[in-house]
């Protein structure tokens, strides 16, 4: 068997244990932090009546002991239901599928750009190390890292919203509009499918500005690995030995620094847009985005159980996948790695 | 090398055609741009749409668009009940039996009568799924006499009944259809009942409107019911959307259409444009509860030092701060409500008179700790009210120590009864003030949670609580609601702040967007264009 298969197969078998950890970590967690769901999901008056605080608990199993509840939960999953969401009074799986395409359609291109953007610009700082651009690039990445997202996006609301109408309040859809026929999920691709052209450019202008903060904050930490990735090959012997032998800049730049430099700028990247497709949780509640951080915040403070362990076991679902790719491709952009 | 302009031009070209195909009219539109559309901007709290459960703001709104109760109320007045389903209701001499008699028009949306039968079920169904708001009618037994005859009998005397009955949850559903999804009113309907959420799907009301699509993350859309019995409303259709709260401010200052906020904390409406209309009514009290329990504190269940506290106390600097509409609170019953104590009667902060108290029981250096909930209720921080009530109490020498703590787990330490002083906002169930009394009675249930015992209160405080229970009317109730305040401000553990102004905010065009505080906040189908 190749390594590659061979590596992928034994990645796969270790998340299937790794998956089933999150399972138990996250049940004895929930089970452990103070709180009540009762209390967090009934009226007051309603939670101090016995017969009504015993219905709900018996409506979401919670009069049963932890350890019933949790193998029962595990029983659910292997046969592919998630539970019920005490919020929505939907099937979790339904929520995620509902909920998960709004985030990914926010993360991928704010990724995207921002790692065009930071490769860009880190790799100009590099090779303007310690001058006024290198310094003016890391004083501005600084800057965005210094920024509290919640503000970032409240500013950028003010801004292109409120003072220039460039785009509009929130939300994924102007509302004279209904959703496009459901396929993926994500409206714009879906208003593509459907040929419905102007609820696919009203998606685009609502994409604008949860891309534009995303992409900002996620260039600010980005840019900082390439810079360092990149003055370190350029410091190489090899860089230094091709700059000797007169190779043009371009190819110095782009044939080897820029590949070679790309390896720790890959992991990062991997890593970041996993924390973007967790959820941008403070973007998504100001800009009343209907994706998985919303989703997970009112998960958490409502006590919803089910939809709690949904949401944990696909975030650990994506750290583990983007992982496996993250090493799929360091193998492909570097065989000696694949090779080990 | 290319200029600079002309990689800017890339970008700045995307830009333009996002904005061309925003503008653009596709050959396959889905517009409803032609329909006369409502848009309300709300900060979502919802999960059902379905009248037996629904509990939360959100929800109440839309089930009251889509569904009619046996009576209600117009407007912001929460005084004089008006008929709908029911064109008339009277109450047995011994105050334990109401009688409804359904007008003979009203249709549900498929066409379909309303009849006595459809309104018990609805009432019965609510009784026994045993959700939130279940517990407004429990002890309240519902019978069909005939077509057009719902009568309602109360364990004890209970002139609240026609309030509660117009509450979102005591909407009436078509039951022949109900049943058909699974719907049952049976007593173990908690766990028989098989609807699920097909009542977020589609409505089975006779209301206003009828329900177009929900989704408890984005929007909820109403369309007019065509074979509405009343009125028709203004407006076609309703779309109701989630804005978070620190957004609608700018989404409402920059409206150009019929568009309503309903979350603005009274600051943020002080500071809007005159052009857009602000309708508010304090409703809402916010009080201190002294823990009663020797065993957890020796000085909260002290009474001098609850008398002491109380003297403290600057309402009117705490109305400042939860700013327009906002009043010092002279009792727990807000403005809003018939029995609420007259402003005259705003206790005034007496400082001298607060250290002579502590000092008459012997009480100095006193320390206690004080839980509230670490959220923004109404646009507010309640850490800003309980630093305030921190800075005047230390001025008369107590020693306060705040603890916030995050919603769940002040939920469920309020519960246990173990905190020595909590805070938190408290709105009616239903705008009767006489239902204060059946949680804040000498052990009640809210008291029960501040170790408020009737083995502990003052005979005073039994008296005065069973005086508005004997009451048969509404109005006497409410007259024994003003002698029951009096007699609360002196004995109970309880310590009125001030009281917040629920605010709705509209275009200028509308009328009839008048904040309601009858529990749905708004009546949409109401609104109207100038």
């Amino acid at each position: 068997m190749p390594p590659l298969l061979k590596m992928i197969g034994k990645r796969l078998l270790s998340a299937i244990v790794l998956l089933w950890g999150v399972t138990v970590v996250t049940f004895l967690l929930v089970n452990v932090v103070p709180g009540d769901a009762a209390a967090a999901n009934l009226s007051q008056q309603a939670y101090d009546d016995p017969e009504i605080r015993a219905a709900f608990e018996a409506k979401w199993g919670l009069d049963q002991p932890i350890w019933v509840q949790y193998v029962r939960y595990l029983g659910n999953i292997l046969q592919g239901d998630l539970g019920t969401s005490q919020q929505t009074h939907r099937p979790v799986a339904e929520d995620l599928s509902q909920y998960v395409p709004a985030t990914i359609e926010i993360a991928l291109p704010a990724m995207a750009l921002a790692i065009v953007i930071a490769v860009g610009l880190g790799m100009l700082a590099a090779m303007r190390k310690n001058r006024p651009t290198d310094t003016g690039i890391r004083s501005a990445a600084l800057v965005g890292l210094s920024t509290p997202p919640f503000w970032l996006a409240l500013v950028a609301l003010y801004v292109f919203f409120y003072l220039l109408g460039w785009v509009p309040n929130g939300g994924r859809l102007s509302n004279i509009y209904d959703p496009p026929p459901a396929v993926t999920g994500m409206y714009t691709v879906d208003a593509a499918i459907a040929g419905q052209w102007d609820v696919f450019g009203d998606a685009l202008w609502h994409l604008v500005l949860p891309v534009g903060i995303l992409t900002a904050l996620t260039v600010s930490g980005l840019l900082r690995f390439v810079r360092s990735a990149m003055i370190e090959v350029l410091d190489a012997e090899y860089i230094r030995s091709a700059i000797a032998k007169g190779l043009p800049r371009r190819i110095i730049t782009w044939r080897h620094v820029f590949r070679a430099g790309l390896l720790p700028v890959l992991t990062v990247s991997g890593l970041m847009l996993a924390s973007l497709l967790g959820g941008a949780v403070l973007v998504e509640q100001v800009l009343s985005w209907p994706g998985l951080g919303q989703y997970a915040y009112k998960s958490a403070i409502s006590l919803d159980l089910q939809a709690i362990l949904g949401v944990t076991l696909f975030i650990a679902v994506v750290y583990t996948l983007i992982n496996l790719l993250v090493d799929v491709l360091y193998s492909v952009i570097d065989p000696r790695i694949g090779a080990k | 090398m290319r200029s600079l302009t002309a990689k800017l031009a890339v970008p700045a070209g995307a830009v333009a055609l996002t904005l061309a195909l925003a503008g653009c009219a596709g050959g396959n539109s889905t517009s409803n741009a032609g329909d006369q559309t409502l848009t309300v901007d709300t900060s979502f709290v919802v999960k059902t749409l379905d009248p037996g459960t629904v509990y939360e703001q959100t929800g109440n709104i839309a089930v009251h668009a889509l569904y009619d109760t046996l009576v209600t109320y117009e407007g912001s007045d929460v005084t004089t009940l008006q008929p709908e389903l029911a064109e008339s209701w009277e109450q047995s001499s011994d105050g334990t039996t109401w009688t409804f008699t359904l007008r003979d028009d009203a249709v549900f949306s498929d066409g379909a009568a309303v009849t006595a039968e459809d309104a018990v079920f609805s009432l019965n169904r609510l009784k026994n799924l045993q959700g939130s708001a279940s517990q407004t009618v429990q002890g309240l037994d519902f019978a069909a006499e005939g077509d057009d005859t719902v009568v309602v009998t109360s364990a004890t005397p209970n002139p609240d009944v026609p309030v509660i009955l117009a509450m979102p949850a005591a909407s009436v559903l078509n039951s022949a259809e109900a049943k058909k999804l699974g719907a049952t009113d049976a007593e173990d309907a908690a766990t028989s009942d098989q609807i699920g959420t097909q009542l977020d799907t589609a409505s089975l009301g006779s209301g206003p409107y009828v329900l177009k699509s929900y989704d408890p993350s984005t929007k909820i859309v109403l369309t007019a019911n065509p074979k509405y019995w009343g009125e028709q409303p203004a407006y076609s259709r309703v779309v109701i959307q989630n804005v978070d709260v620190q957004n609608q401010k700018l989404t409402i200052s920059k409206a150009k259409g019929d568009e309503i906020a309903l979350d603005l904390s009274g600051p943020q409406a002080a500071e809007l444009s005159d052009d857009l209309q602000v309708s508010g009514v304090a409703d809402t009290s916010y009080f201190l509860s002294l823990n009663q329990d020797p065993a957890v504190s020796a000085v909260t269940s002290n009474p001098a030092f609850i008398k002491a506290l109380r003297l403290t106390v600057d309402g009117e600097g705490l109305a400042k701060l939860f700013g327009e509409g906002a009043t010092p609170a002279a009792g727990l019953v807000p403005p809003a409500f018939a029995g609420a104590l007259d402003e005259s009667e705003n206790p005034v902060q007496d400082l001298d008179g607060a250290k002579k108290l502590l000092a008459d029981a012997g009480l100095s250096d006193v320390k206690v700790a004080l839980v509230y909930p670490a959220i923004t209720y109404r646009g507010v921080d309640l850490g800003t009210i309980v630093t305030k009530v921190q800075q005047d109490a230390k001025k008369a020498g107590i020693e306060i120590e705040l603890t916030p703590q995050p919603i769940n787990v002040f939920l469920q330490s309020q519960s246990e009864g173990k905190n020595e002083i909590n805070f938190s906002p408290n709105s009616l169930n239903y705008p009767a003030s006489s239902s204060l009394v059946n949680n804040m009675a000498p052990g009640a249930s809210t008291s029960l949670r501040t170790g408020w015992t009737l083995e502990r209160a003052d005979q005073s405080a039994i008296d005065a609580s069973n005086a508005v229970t004997a009451e048969l009317t509404p109005e006497g109730r409410n007259e024994a609601m003003i002698e029951w305040q009096h007699v609360m401000n002196e004995v109970s553990p309880y310590i009125a702040l001030a009281n917040n102004a629920g605010i709705v905010v509209a275009t200028s065009d509308l009328t009839g967007a008048d904040y309601t505080p009858a529990g749905w906040t708004v009546d949409l189908a109401a609104i109207a264009g100038k």
